[in-house]
């Protein structure tokens, strides 16, 4: 009885949470497999290196139906050690405020496997900790399921994006370059206008 | 005469509460106009302009004040040009928030030392040379933002960067040997309120900077080092400009200031004492804090914040945080207005009533700022809190001429450098702190505003009182000559040098506030806006 009312006020709260429009995704049940190529504890190079995923409707679990997918997408996330005193990584239950997925690798209509499918890094990547997760939508655009490549803590198989350091040779030439203007222009100045004013009186 | 008239920090510009706060000429017969002078606009004996024509660029008046106040506008955008691009460069350096409320400390810690050693520098060089190189020498900082890759090394470079803050100093000398003593307050007001919008205007101008070479074609991690050369080459090209066009006196002869200065200073140590030994001073430091300081937080933190707490596009957070600072336009010469607005009816208590309120008012927005989840409502609170934070500054300055007549200068600069230590402190404690999220340090700041504000109720000057008590009725202690004239020792008083303060003294009895027998205007000095 005491687990009927629990089960049931549980259902009636996740569907007060749906019928608001706000998806949370603790309700989300795991029915997607995700497979990467990138394996544990691998530093990848963000603009040289990519990822191959394999992704679809796990099959080895019964009564999956998935007729309401309609939209799959698969995204690169930050795992728990690239979030510590970063707030706006936060992971938040609801889908809408949740700041843990922020790049987007694939995304295309429903198919239930899609095997294989490369997604070079590209250059704008933070350097961090990440694993790969995917949502398939219905036709509101809202998420109804997921799968990731790592498990519920977020602690097994999470592998490492090396981010560019957007430093160039030419742009530092430049910097020494336009400082030493500044140091001999007002040294110059300084000099010239000291000897004139000498040479004055 | 120990005393330089139109020493920096000496004026008295709306003591009397007679003269129109703006005033834009001097008026008073007091003032001697040199008719042999070939100038673009009428000077004094000194060749000191009496006249601001604000849309002139004469030689070397109002071009001083231009190439002035433009070099100052310059130091903040270089100082604050980091912050709206944070969103970017926190995931190119993998910065933490401790890492970035740090750097927002250290960009403001610097020129604590800075603005107080500036004041030497100037005696020293003149004030075009201390401009000059305190901004050609903070542009290779600026540069060096291209070769940073990590927390340490942005932390460094926006500390080095920090210290060309001082160029505020710089300016306000530099107007002091430009402009008579009768207006010199409010072109200071003007140039340090201007000056201080460049801290809104880097906002807007580093995201534009930012999207415009990433159409280039630039990756976002390159493309915001690359933005930096942009604030980098305004260092440079104001420096040329300030060395090629800029003069030291109206005269141009940088040697006879150096020689009029030795001869007329007062002992540092004794004006230092006199500062240091007033506990007003100290309310003003720590006041000071609390509204230009808090002004100073928000602009290295407000865009991240509009960023990150409603998911705005980078430039579009720009525009928004580029509206708190841009208000100094006008809400700084407002606080400077009401200050003395309130001072013709109520006197010295009505100054320290318009400052409590102002400042109060500012802090009761930020608290309200970080509490909501709207976006039009969080727009609305920083504009009201933007006014009352600056207003507030305004209206500090319309109070410091009074602490002391000897030790203006000394009292001024440390009010100032209490600023920047004001915010270094609160983005320590609020903004740094995992602990904290943005939105609850903004409101515990708000908070800490309020509280910070109580003491000008302490602020009592036995001639005119303070909030909650009336003047002194003691016929001797009552006395504004009591007041003013108790800084200097009886050998001093022998030598004469204690004149200039019982001038002051009398002319500054206005502050009582009401029907006062009105008092001849002196030829004395105005507020130097902070």
């Amino acid at each position: 009885m005491k687990s009927f009312v629990l089960k049931i006020s549980l259902i009636l709260f996740f569907l007060s949470k749906t019928t608001k429009g706000d998806v949370l995704f603790s309700s989300l049940p795991r029915s997607l497999f995700v497979v990467a190529s990138a394996m544990e504890g691998q530093v990848l190079k963000a603009g040289e290196d990519d990822i191959t995923v394999t992704f679809g409707l796990n099959q080895t679990l019964t009564n999956q139906t998935d007729g309401s997918y309609k939209k799959a997408k698969v995204k690169l996330c930050y795992a728990p050690v690239s979030q510590v005193d970063r707030k706006w990584r936060k992971t938040n239950d609801n889908l809408k405020k949740d700041k843990t997925c922020q790049f987007t690798i694939y995304n295309k209509p429903y198919e239930r496997n899609v095997k294989g499918f490369k997604w070079n890094i590209e250059k704008d990547l933070p350097t961090a900790t990440y694993f790969v997760r995917s949502y398939v939508y219905n036709d509101a655009d809202e998420e109804i399921a997921y799968g990731q490549t790592t498990n519920g803590k977020k602690s097994d198989n999470l592998f490492k994006i090396q981010g560019i350091s957007g430093r160039h040779v030419s742009i530092d030439i430049a910097s020494v370059c336009f400082s030493v203007f500044a140091l001999l222009s007002l040294f110059g100045f300084f000099f010239i206008e000291k000897r004139q004013s000498k040479v004055k009186s | 005469m120990p005393e330089i008239e139109g020493s920096p920090g000496s004026s008295m510009h709306g003591v009397t509460g007679r003269e129109s706060v703006m005033a834009f000429s001097v008026a008073s017969p007091m003032v001697h106009t040199d008719r042999t002078a070939k100038f673009a606009l009428p000077v004094d004996s000194e060749h000191k302009a009496t006249v601001f024509k604000l849309f002139s660029f004469a030689n070397p008046h109002m071009r001083t004040f231009h190439l002035s106040w433009i070099s100052f506008f310059t130091t903040f955008i270089s100082t604050f040009a980091a912050a709206p691009l944070v969103p970017i460069i926190r995931d190119n350096l993998n910065l933490t928030k401790s890492d970035i409320g740090n750097a927002g400390v250290a960009s403001v810690s610097g020129s604590i030392f800075s603005r107080l050693v500036m004041g030497a520098v100037c005696d020293l060089l003149g004030p075009r040379y201390g401009c000059a190189f305190l901004i050609m020498l903070s542009a290779p900082t600026v540069f060096c933002m291209s070769f940073v890759s990590d927390a340490s090394g942005y932390i460094a470079v926006r500390f080095m960067i920090g210290f060309s803050l001082a160029t505020f100093v710089s300016c306000q000398y530099w107007m002091s040997t430009m402009f008579n003593s009768k207006i010199i307050g409010l072109v200071n007001g003007t140039a340090a309120g201007w000056g201080n919008m460049g801290g809104g205007a880097t906002q807007l101008l580093m995201p534009v900077l930012f999207e415009i070479i990433k159409k280039a074609g630039a990756t976002p991690f390159t493309a915001w080092r690359i933005a930096f050369f942009i604030p980098g080459w305004f260092n440079v090209i104001m420096g040329i400009l300030v060395l090629t066009l800029g003069q030291d006196l109206p005269d141009g002869n940088l040697g006879t200031l150096q020689k009029k200065g030795d001869v007329a200073k007062d002992k540092f140590s004794k004006v230092l004492w006199y500062a240091v030994t007033n506990y007003r001073t100290w309310i003003f430091v720590l006041l000071y804090g609390y509204s230009m300081g808090v002004e100073l937080t928000i602009d290295n933190v407000i865009a991240e914040y509009f960023y990150d707490r409603f998911d705005l596009k980078l430039h579009l957070a720009g525009i928004i945080a580029a509206c708190f600072g841009m208000a100094n336009l006008l809400a700084r010469p407002f606080g400077g207005f009401t200050s003395d607005y309130m001072a013709k009816r109520f006197g010295m208590r009505g100054r320290l009533w318009n400052l409590w309120l102002l400042q109060t008012a500012g802090g009761l927005f930020c608290l309200c700022l970080g509490l909501v989840d709207s976006l039009t409502l969080a727009i609305t609170f920083m504009m009201l809190f933007s006014v009352g934070a600056q207003a507030a500054c305004g209206a500090t300055f319309g109070i410091i001429p009074f602490i002391s007549r000897r030790s203006l200068g000394i009292i001024s600069g440390m009010t100032g450098a209490g600023g920047n230590f004001g915010s270094g402190l609160t983005q320590l404690i609020f903004f740094a702190n995992a602990s904290f999220s943005t939105e609850k340090g903004l409101t515990y700041m708000g908070i800490m505003i309020m509280i910070v504000t109580i003491p000008v109720s302490f602020v009592h000057f036995p001639q005119w009182g303070s909030m909650f008590f009336p003047p002194s009725q003691d016929i001797v202690k009552g006395s504004e000559e009591h007041y003013y004239v108790s800084e200097w020792t009886d050998e001093e008083k022998q030598k004469g040098m204690h004149q200039a303060s019982l001038k002051f003294a009398e002319n500054s009895r206005s502050e009582r506030g009401g029907k006062v027998a009105s008092a001849p205007t002196p030829p004395q000095n105005t507020p130097n806006r902070v």
